[in-house]
């Protein structure tokens, strides 16, 4: 018998990865990433506004337009933050170097963000990193002139960037409850962010037993003028396939599972400890399925890292085209390279003389960055402007946007709410949130759970025995298996007697 | 004003029983209760349904106990509800009048209620009571509706509560199949307050706990008005359960070592000894440590009357001034008046109910304080609605039985 040796995958090592925050918003989200931790990834400030960067917890921060806006922000005016960027070039440049990966949060619709993001794609691009943006768009009581502001740079950095992930903040306002402040609505709104980007790094900086690259993130994301899904969760113990599942379509931006109807593509990540069993990975992906229509290209990844312990972590990544997107596809622009004078000139047009083409490879210009060296491309990312092209000529997409009606019950409508003569006739919209629950609780129920006994190992073996059915949580008697009764970060069904002790 | 007798019928769905109560209401606004039909509830945790036909077999069962008690037929009933769900919040509508008009008219006082009861609540809750707590005008507080005196800006004090409206919904239709038509419901502390608390009591300002076996509800009356109410999940069902969870006992012994022996007094001198129970054939069954036993109740039932003073609105216990009334099945235990006074620092009373007739024995019980109550309260939105409606009639009489 011939031995083989796993030869262990490339990884990528985190020095090579830098997360960019630009423009108010985009610091603010940096700033989240920076205190829920980045397994050693590099942080990079850019603002106009010194204040924020003074008061900013990045390694690294770049002033933009020292001479121009001295030190105030860019006062939500594009072609200023285009200006400062431009002035910073240099400085920018040169913090970017060698980077493989270059992870940028921008809040659009104001100046520096809006302004100066598809010049520092550029840049990192040029400085042959692969770019994913992860942007926010305005909310829309923001008015027209920001959402448009917010559109034109999108337009821009979707040809720019190799992925880009946006988050649009209406949907935020379902991160949260009503009567909750708005530090809070917005800490949920990055934390959001920050969950995504983690997961993304997670995704590619880490080598998979089943391998996913950057070119499978690539395609799940493709859908380029796209609302990004994200969701995920993890989860430990007994039932922990299901509950970490369950966790990762509880994400607002999954809207409980039920976006993902819609999806073409769907990526799943699993990561999970040495006792990772093929019998849970079955079963979550088997539970996903009801969620995700058949048709759908489901990108699987799994990989075992010790460091989980006993944790199972899933993330789900997809993307729907937004409606109005969908419906009018843009025209394609080779000049990848030269975006400059794109962003400034005329924002591009619908044409619907843009045929749908089967197949668009040699437009390259910017050669593939090898995330890995000289080693074996694994996640090779293709051509990034090549496969975006592609898609966005693909012309509407025969995909029902099913988000709007959740997107258009924000949590300040008011109106319907009962009037005081029938004080308990129900509003249809409350009804429909129940039976939405009920069918989502259905779905936790309707598998019993099985012993786990046919384990085949998914990792390395470990060395230690599967670990037994922990009892960490305490028992709850005539309690038990209901949703814990929290107040306060207190189980109100654990006696207060063995409660106090500890 | 009332020319008849009338008669009215309560329903509360406890955690631990349900209960129907029937009373007539004199021509003299005196209250007789004619029957009582209580069972023991399966189906139902911390005040909320997880059996359906569980309840619904108990709803039936103390509905047949309560026409046979009570020689009545029952169409229909008010229905008490509870549950962690639910929400009591005040919210305050300022309206400025218009420039040029200096004499507050009707239309004014209607847009300052329509602001204040514009508050943001979860898009799945629904609104249970709009209760107007007082009017204020230039900063004066007028407890009846200001109209056609002079001012620049009315402002009106609601508090609102609100509830999830599909679990509402679910009571509602689990008193429907049974089948009865609900004439209304009441949150179960606002009901019981009808019962614990008179003008006076209100006015000096009054807390009324309901401890029930899987809630704990409460109101709190300052000045006359509502002003603060809520539930929270836990009962006397959690001190059985932690006695459970502590000692190892069944729940069955749990139960009863909780009535027999159980004592929540601060008073180490009770916890002495050890508390027994015999079976059937004179044996100590059970034997259990009392310090832990009644360490175990008190430290529950501290922490339950903690949670209420938390969120009681900062300051407002200072200003309660006829004390706590405590109700509910569990307010029997022996010591609560004392650790009650420990933790807030107030009279202490143990509610009586006030001006019935009838089998008085089990009304005493407060048990069925609820259940009353809701007598108490279909009496009063009765007679407001025997009133002829005025401009406000349609809206005011929802309002007026709690306060001004």
């Amino acid at each position: 018998m011939i031995p083989y040796h796993r030869t262990p995958q490339p990884t990528l090592p985190s020095s090579a990865v830098k997360i960019v925050g630009l423009g108010g918003a985009g610091v603010n989200m940096l700033e989240r990433v920076a205190l829920d931790g980045t397994e050693g990834a590099e942080l990079l400030a850019l603002n106009t506004d010194v204040r924020t960067l003074t008061g900013c917890v990045a390694g690294e921060k770049i002033q933009l337009g020292r001479d121009l806006t001295k030190g105030l922000g860019a006062g939500g005016d594009p072609e200023l933050g285009h200006q400062a960027m431009l002035e910073a070039e240099t400085e920018i440049r040169d913090s970017l170097r060698g980077r493989k990966i270059v992870f940028l949060c921008i809040g659009l619709g104001g100046g520096t963000g809006s302004g100066g993001a598809p010049i520092l794609t550029r840049i990192a691009r040029e400085e042959g990193a692969f770019v994913v943006v992860f942007a926010t768009m305005p909310f829309a009581f923001e008015g027209r002139r920001r959402r448009e502001q917010a559109e034109t740079t999108l337009n821009e950095l979707a040809v720019l960037a190799n992925a880009l992930v946006t988050f649009d903040n209406n949907r935020m306002g379902e991160l949260v409850l009503a009567k909750q402040g708005i530090h809070e609505a917005f800490a949920a709104a990055d934390h959001m962010i920050c969950e995504s980007i983690k997961a993304v790094i997670r995704l590619v900086v880490r080598p998979g037993l089943i391998n996913i690259g950057l070119d499978d993130l690539m395609s799940a994301l493709r859908t380029n003028r796209s609302r990004c899904l994200f969701g995920s969760g993890i989860a430990k113990g007994k039932d922990r396939a299901a509950s970490a599942l369950r966790n990762a379509l509880a994400s607002p931006l999954l809207d409980q599972g039920a976006l993902l109807k819609a999806a073409q593509t769907v990526l799943v990540h699993l990561c999970g400890g040495e006792d990772l069993t093929l019998y849970e990975v079955e079963l979550l992906m088997q539970r996903l399925q009801k969620f995700v229509p058949e048709s759908a290209h489901v990108l699987f990844g799994a990989v075992v890292d010790p460091t989980m312990g006993d944790n199972l972590s899933v993330t789900l990544i997809s993307a729907l085209p937004e409606d109005s997107l969908a419906a009018a596809p843009r025209q394609l622009s080779h000049a990848a390279e030269n975006p400059s004078t794109e962003a400034a000139g005329e924002s591009p047009l619908p044409t619907p003389t843009a045929q749908p083409k089967p197949r668009r490879i040699s437009s390259v210009d910017n050669p593939a960055p090898s995330l890995f060296g000289e080693e074996t491309p694994i996640a090779q990312p293709t051509a990034a402007p090549s496969v975006q092209a592609e898609f966005r000529s693909a012309g509407p997409l025969p995909v029902e946007e099913p988000s709007s009606p959740a997107v258009s019950v924000p949590p300040a409508d008011i109106d319907s709410l009962p009037e005081e003569e029938d004080t308990y006739d129900v509003t249809p919209n409350s009804s429909e949130s129940a039976s939405a629950t009920a069918a989502h609780s259905g779905v936790g129920l309707d598998e019993p759970s099985e012993p786990e006994s046919p384990k085949l190992k998914l990792g390395v073996k470990s060395l230690t025995p599967q670990n037994e059915l922990s009892f960490d949580s305490t028992p709850r008697g005539r309690f038990e298996g209901q949703s814990p009764n929290v107040v306060d970060g207190e189980d109100l069904d654990l006696p207060p007697f063995l409660r106090k002790k500890k | 004003m009332a020319r008849h007798s009338k008669i009215h019928v309560g329903l509360e769905i406890g955690t631990s029983k349900t209960c129907i109560v029937v009373g007539e209401v004199k021509p003299d606004t005196a209250v007789k209760i004619l029957g009582i039909g209580t069972t023991k509830t399966a189906g139902v945790r911390k005040g909320e349904i997880y059996d359906f036909p569980q309840a619904r077999a108990c709803l039936k069962d103390a509905l047949v106990k309560a026409e046979d008690a009570s020689d009545v037929e029952i169409g229909s009933v008010y229905l008490a509800i509870t549950g962690s769900h639910i929400q009591g919040l005040n919210s305050r509508g300022t309206f400025r009048l218009p420039e040029g008009q200096s004499i507050v008219a009707p239309e004014h006082v209607e847009e300052a209620r329509g602001i204040a009861r514009d508050v943001h609540i979860p898009p799945d809750h629904v609104h249970i009571h709009p209760i107007i707590r007082n009017y204020l005008l230039d900063d004066l507080e007028h407890h009846s509706s200001p109209v056609g005196l002079y001012g620049k800006t009315v402002e009106a004090d609601f508090h609102i509560v609100h509830g999830m409206g599909a679990r509402i919904q679910n009571s509602i239709r689990l008193v429907r199949e049974t089948p009865l038509e609900v004439d209304d419901i009441v949150f179960s502390p606002i009901a019981t307050a009808q019962m614990a608390l008179d003008d006076e009591q209100r006015e000096r300002g009054a807390l009324v706990i309901d401890i029930g076996g899987g809630t704990t509800d409460y109101a709190l009356y300052l000045d006359g008005a509502i002003a603060a109410s809520g539930c929270i999940p836990v009962g006397g069902d959690h001190i059985t359960n932690d006695i459970h969870l502590v000692t190892g006992l069944a729940f069955s012994n749990s139960e009863k070592l909780k009535i027999m022996a159980g004592d929540a007094s601060p008073d180490l001198s009770r916890s002495v000894g050890v508390a027994k129970l015999v079976d059937d054939r004179g044996y100590a069954e059970v034997e259990v440590s009392r310090s832990i036993l009644n360490e175990i109740i008190r430290q529950r039932l501290e922490e339950t009357l903690q949670l209420v003073y938390q969120r009681l609105p900062q300051d407002s216990v200072k200003s309660i001034g006829a004390g706590i009334f405590l109700t509910g099945g569990t307010s029997l235990m022996r010591g609560f008046s004392e650790l009650a006074f420990q933790v807030f620092g107030r009279d202490i009373y143990r509610p009586e109910p006030p001006e019935i007739s009838g089998v008085q024995a089990s009304f005493k019980d407060p048990q069925y304080a609820t259940a009353i109550g809701l007598i108490r309260y279909a009496q009063i939105l009765e007679t407001e609605r025997a009133t002829p409606p005025g401009l406000f009639g349609k809206v005011s009489r929802l309002f007026w039985p709690f306060g001004k």
